[in-house]
């Protein structure tokens, strides 16, 4: 069904060409956008684009995960911290990475630090929400069998809190994997001279919007991917290993 | 349960060291006929296409472009690793030595 329904979409679209009648720098026909795909290939440029989108992409993940975890637990499991620091974190979430953009580009220069800081940002606060959201929700009743039990601090993080939170931390990053995907265009628009967020920008600089379109089509193909491959089997595997929560697949 | 990652991932992995041994191939048929490398040289590339702003800025990373003429561009103080890397790519055609402007 989703196939036919891309094929009718493509069917329309390459028919409604002629009727619109507008040059392909305005409305390209999918014939423009494949052969743009085929040059982009045979240049060599897609391939380099790519792979530099895809490098900065699972640095930030990577890195913005690992301290949206980190703080998550931090924040959960004390008090202090956070009295401290939730002010400010709820303050810092309201100011989209967009605005930071140009800042981080005075600081840092165009470049990888500047996306990766940007993409960072927004995949941070997702995980650390979700992940503190299932820290504070782990089941007091069994953090007291396993302390009676002679648990130290750490085996109750270990054995209890970390895999309470486990769902709540995959649905952080299923999230934040998302953000990051629109992270990164803005940051490569701004900030990169290749990846496919320069390439859906620079397309349209240079009257190539057909390339432009490849660069759009490329970016939710590649989210797809990543979805179906990695993050849904990851929450699947943690549901069934933990069991905590169901998801609306599930119930069906 | 992760089956799907890991065979993603495999495939990926193996479309990755193909398109290495690819590059290493076109490598050494390209730079057959130049060995042995000098220190530094000056050559012509001859790309499959006229180079666009993406190949200039590529080439210029590897060494000094002084001019491009159709769909060569005519590069100076090209080192050794610069130039494997440059013929690692498969859109560029030919490697020649140039004397000169």
């Amino acid at each position: 069904m989703g196939t036919a329904g891309v094929l009718l979409l493509l069917a329309a679209w390459q028919v409604s060409v002629p009727l619109v009648g507008l040059g392909p720098y305005f409305y390209p026909a999918p014939t423009d956008v494949v052969g743009a795909f085929g040059d982009l290939i045979r240049k060599g440029i897609l391939p380099v684009y790519l792979a530099d989108s895809l490098e900065r992409y699972l640095a930030g993940l990577a890195t913005g995960a690992a301290l949206g975890i980190a703080g998550g637990v931090l924040i959960g499991l004390n008090r202090r911290a956070s009295l401290a620091l939730s002010p400010l974190l709820k303050f810092l979430f309201a100011i989209v990475e967009v605005a930071w953009i140009p800042i981080f580009v005075v600081w840092f220069g165009y470049g990888p630090k500047t996306i990766l800081l940007a993409l960072v940002y927004v995949v941070f606060f997702p995980v650390l929400y979700n992940t503190l959201l299932g820290v504070r929700t782990a089941p007091q009743l069994l953090v007291n069998a396993v302390r009676s039990l002679g648990a130290s601090s750490f085996q109750v993080l270990r054995l209890v809190i970390l895999p309470s939170a486990l769902p709540g931390i995959i649905t952080g990053l299923r999230v934040g994997a998302g953000f990051a995907f629109r992270g990164l265009v803005f940051a490569e628009i701004i900030a990169a001279k290749t990846g496919i967020g320069y390439l859906i920008f620079e397309g349209t600089q240079s009257q190539q919007t057909a390339r432009t379109i490849v660069g759009m089509i490329i970016m939710g193909l590649l989210w797809l991917g990543i979805d179906q491959f990695y993050l849904r089997p990851l929450e699947r595997a943690t549901i069934q290993r933990w069991g905590l929560t169901v998801d609306a697949e599930q119930r069906r | 349960m992760l089956r799907l990652p890991v065979l993603a991932s495999v495939v990926i992995a193996a479309v990755v060291l193909l398109y290495g041994a690819a590059g290493l191939l076109g490598e050494r048929h390209k730079l057959a006929a130049l060995a042995p490398l000098p220190p530094r040289g000056d050559y012509a590339i001859t790309l499959a296409f006229a180079p666009e702003r993406f190949h200039q800025l590529l080439l210029q990373d590897q060494g000094r472009l002084v001019e491009v003429r159709e769909r060569t561009v005519y590069m100076k103080d090209v080192a050794p690793a610069a130039l494997r890397d440059i013929a690692r790519a498969y859109w560029v055609a030919s490697i020649v030595p140039w004397s000169g402007p």
